[in-house]
């Protein structure tokens, strides 16, 4: 894989649950283990958005959860990216109509990149990233 | 820090949460701080409120079967096998006796992958990295294992109302015998390190205290209860699947040490015996798997409309990793959707004892205490300091860093 | 080895005789799973209401219950509450599992609270308040617990009459970007670079 010269600098991650069944959280969590050893390309979670370049969200933002996303979405610099993990993001999944439901992930922040599966693989997880930094390098280049 | 520089002795209100995914309830700490310590501790849980139970209410029951196996991630086999007791009770569905060890079988898999998930997590909020990563690295073995025989690594889908949906063939047996010899080996690994380490020991130890009559009247389950000095565990007082043939013994911490102090050392005492119990309850099962089919009604039109006539209520009960899990569940005869439907998960029932642990205690300590209840992972996410009308964050790696910090300063001192 | 124990059906008939005409009706349940077929212990009692608290008391004088969870469910007329308890625990194939049901009409939702005498019961009565709409006299922290804080008053979740969630509150999550295929295609036809911003 490359990592082209616009990249001048690590890509980091922030994870935000914004009511996920956990699934997708381990998976993430697991990406990051030696087994998959994602820092040797230098991605690596943060723990504040304020210091990351991708947010990842999980889960279908629940109406309590809604107001704290956007706020870490804010709170991100630009250029950021925002990447959803997981089916129940992008379309609800098996929680697809509900009371308690402000969602999925792209009715409150504008989305990036989407990761299918529930969970998605910490290979898909990875090829998303990969996926995101390209959309980065070309909205950089493009300035 | 935020908090060193404060004169005057008001307390100072303290946030954490909401980011936390622990079961179907994220939870938001409110602390009253005064200089070091913890003076008052509230919850505001409900962030990850979904509505599951009403969503129940529009769907049929094997749909509802991946939802149940969806409240958690990490306890979805103990949703799901709880889920398909409960309804059994209901419909009066006979399990046979092969999917009984079959489930039994998965259901100690993730308690040995969520034991040494939380002990990974625990060492980490610690800053014990090495240990973090070992107990990671054989935690994905144990979740290959997991895809190896149902052919997912989390959300196995492997229950199905009346049994399994796959089975375990003896040319599989190897494959995990070899494994549960790896866990063996690193089990005693585990130990040494936990019990031989005394900075650690120094930080656990009489550290998030919770006596018996807490654990007992504030309703506590698992290891929470059982650290307490609580023998209670469903699977020896009420037991079910193949735990009935096995004679499970709850496990309490004066197994290994002659003492029970119901601290967050003892904790990790009664999680770490807990591997060692489970994998002697796969060896076990693994031996004596009975023969037969593996589904009470195999076709699903079948068992469909089974369900739809069914009337009655059951509940089902299942010792999950992080304590007891139970459900309730209600059919009546004009509708296909259950009538009802409660989920309790684990840490519903120790809410309360954060409280009761937390009172009194260090900032520093908070990562830990919190931690060795076994809520989910990201649970001290975020952290704000309301500080006299300003608001200070404390993100979860200054929680982390402090914690650490003072790891560091036992050592050296 | 738990001191006293009591069978089943002495349990039973000591509910009766403590509560007489309070007891409304009792059942055992027995149920096997595995190879030996091990039978477990449950007890299904309903009560008048107004003999909830002395039956919890009645209970602890046994041995001292775990609650595991209140549960409860719309049954047209009335609110039903199952409080489901555990004695004997700690033992092997011991424990009991004793439900206590209750029905509160809805023209009178109220019922006492038991967490004077179970202080951990107070999750669960805070949850079937909001959720079921009953009234629990005297708990000691009624606020609300799971449901977010802008959720309408006089919508109980899990209610199926008049009370429960309107359609109008449900929001269908897979009709996200439902006509969005459409609108790209039209878009992509204007200009390509009309999504990148
Ligand atoms: S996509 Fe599936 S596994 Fe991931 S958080 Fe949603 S329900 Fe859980």
């Amino acid at each position: 894989m490359s990592i082209s010269k616009t990249l001048n600098k690590s890509l980091w991650v922030y994870h935000v649950n914004s009511g996920s069944c956990n699934g997708c959280e381990i998976e993430i969590v697991a990406t990051l283990t030696p087994r998959y050893d994602p820092e040797r390309f230098g991605i690596k979670l943060v723990g504040t958005p304020r210091h990351a370049d991708v947010i990842l969200i999980t889960g279908p933002v629940t109406k309590k959860m809604k107001e704290k996303v956007l706020r870490v979405y804010h709170q991100t610099p630009d250029p950021k990216l925002v990447m959803v993990i997981g089916a129940c993001g992008i379309s609800g999944g098996p929680f697809y109509e509900s009371y308690t439901l402000a969602g999925p992930v792209d009715d409150v922040v504008p989305v990036d990149v989407y990761v299918p599966g529930c969970p998605p693989r910490p290979e898909a997880i990875i090829f998303g990233v990969v996926t995101a930094l390209k959309k980065l390098e070309e909205i950089q280049s493009k300035k | 820090m935020a908090t060193s520089e404060t004169k005057t002795h008001s307390p100072i209100k303290t946030v954490i949460g909401p980011i936390h995914p622990a079961l179907k309830e994220p939870i938001k700490f409110i602390f009253e701080i005064e200089g070091e310590k913890i003076s008052k501790v509230d919850l505001a849980p409900g962030h990850n409120h979904r509505g599951l139970e009403w969503m129940a209410t529009r769907r049929n029951p094997v749909q509802i079967l991946y939802v149940a196996e969806r409240i958690c991630g990490i306890c979805s086999i103990a949703h799901s096998l709880t889920f398909c007791r409960a309804i059994e009770q209901a419909a009066a569905i006979e399990t046979p006796a092969r999917a009984d060890y079959v489930r039994t079988i998965f259901a100690e898999l993730e308690r040995i992958h969520s034991h040494l998930l939380w002990a990974g997590v625990a060492a980490l909020e610690l800053g014990f990295d090495t240990l973090f990563y070992k107990t990671w690295e054989v935690r994905e073995d144990v979740m290959d294992l997991l895809e190896y025989l149902s052919g997912n690594r989390v959300n196995y889908g492997i229950m199905q109302i009346g049994g399994v949906r796959r089975d375990i063939t003896p040319a599989q047996h190897p494959r995990i015998r070899k494994s549960l010899l790896n866990y063996t080996i690193l089990f005693d690994e585990l130990v040494n390190m936990f019990l031989e380490d005394s900075v650690l020991r120094m930080r656990c130890r009489d550290t998030g205290l919770l006596t018996r009559e807490e654990a007992l009247q504030l309703c506590t389950v698992g290891p929470t209860q059982r650290a307490s000095g609580v023998a209670a565990d469903v699977r020896q007082d009420n037991p079910y699947c193949a735990y009935g043939d096995l004679r499970v013994k709850a496990v309490t911490p004066d197994q290994l040490l002659d003492e029970v102090r119901g601290d967050v050392f003892d904790r990790i005492i009664v999680r770490l015996l807990e591997v060692k119990q489970s994998v002697d309850i796969i060896a076990q099962c693994l031996e004596t798997l009975p023969d037969g089919p593996l589904l009470a009604i195999p076709k699903i039109m079948v068992l469909l409309n089974h369900l739809k006539k069914a009337e009655g209520e059951g509940i089902g009960r299942h010792e999950a990793p992080r304590g007891e899990v139970f459900h309730y569940l209600r059919l009546t005869a004009d509708r296909e959707s259950p009538a009802a439907w409660k989920v309790k998960a684990s840490t519903y029932s120790n809410l309360l004892s954060w409280i009761k642990m937390l009172q009194g205690e260090q900032v520093a300590d908070i990562p830990i205490i919190v931690a060795s209840v076994d809520p989910c992972i990201s649970c001290t996410d975020r952290v704000a300091v309301i500080k006299q009308g300003k608001t200070a964050v404390y993100t979860q790696e200054d929680l982390r860093r402090i914690s650490r910090e003072k790891t560091r300063r036992l050592r050296q001192g | 080895m738990i001191a006293n124990k009591l069978s089943p059906e002495q349990i039973i008939e000591k509910f009766k005789a403590m509560l007489g005409k309070a007891v409304l009706a009792g059942e055992i349940i027995r149920r096997a799973e595995g190879r030996k077929q091990a039978a477990n212990v449950q007890i299904w009692l309903t009560l008048d209401k107004a003999a909830l608290k002395a039956a919890v008391r009645l209970l602890c004088s046994l041995h001292y219950p775990h609650l595991a969870v209140i549960s409860g469910y719309d049954a047209g007329e009335a609110v039903v509450l199952v409080y489901h308890f555990y004695i004997y625990y700690g033992e092997w194939r011991g424990e009991y599992n004793v439900s206590l049901r209750i029905s509160l009409a809805k023209t009178d939702l109220s019922v006492d609270t038991i967490s004077d005498l179970i202080p951990g019961a107070v999750v669960s009565e805070r949850e079937k308040q909001e959720f079921l709409g009953v009234r629990v006299k005297d708990i000691p922290d009624a606020r609300r617990i799971f449901l977010p804080e802008d959720f309408p008053e006089g919508v109980f979740p899990w209610r199926q009459d008049e009370t429960g969630i309107p359609e109008s509150m449900v929001k269908k999550l897979y009709e996200a970007g439902k006509n969005e295929g459409e609108k790209r295609r039209a878009a992509s036809v204007d200009s390509k670079s009309t999504r990148q911003e």
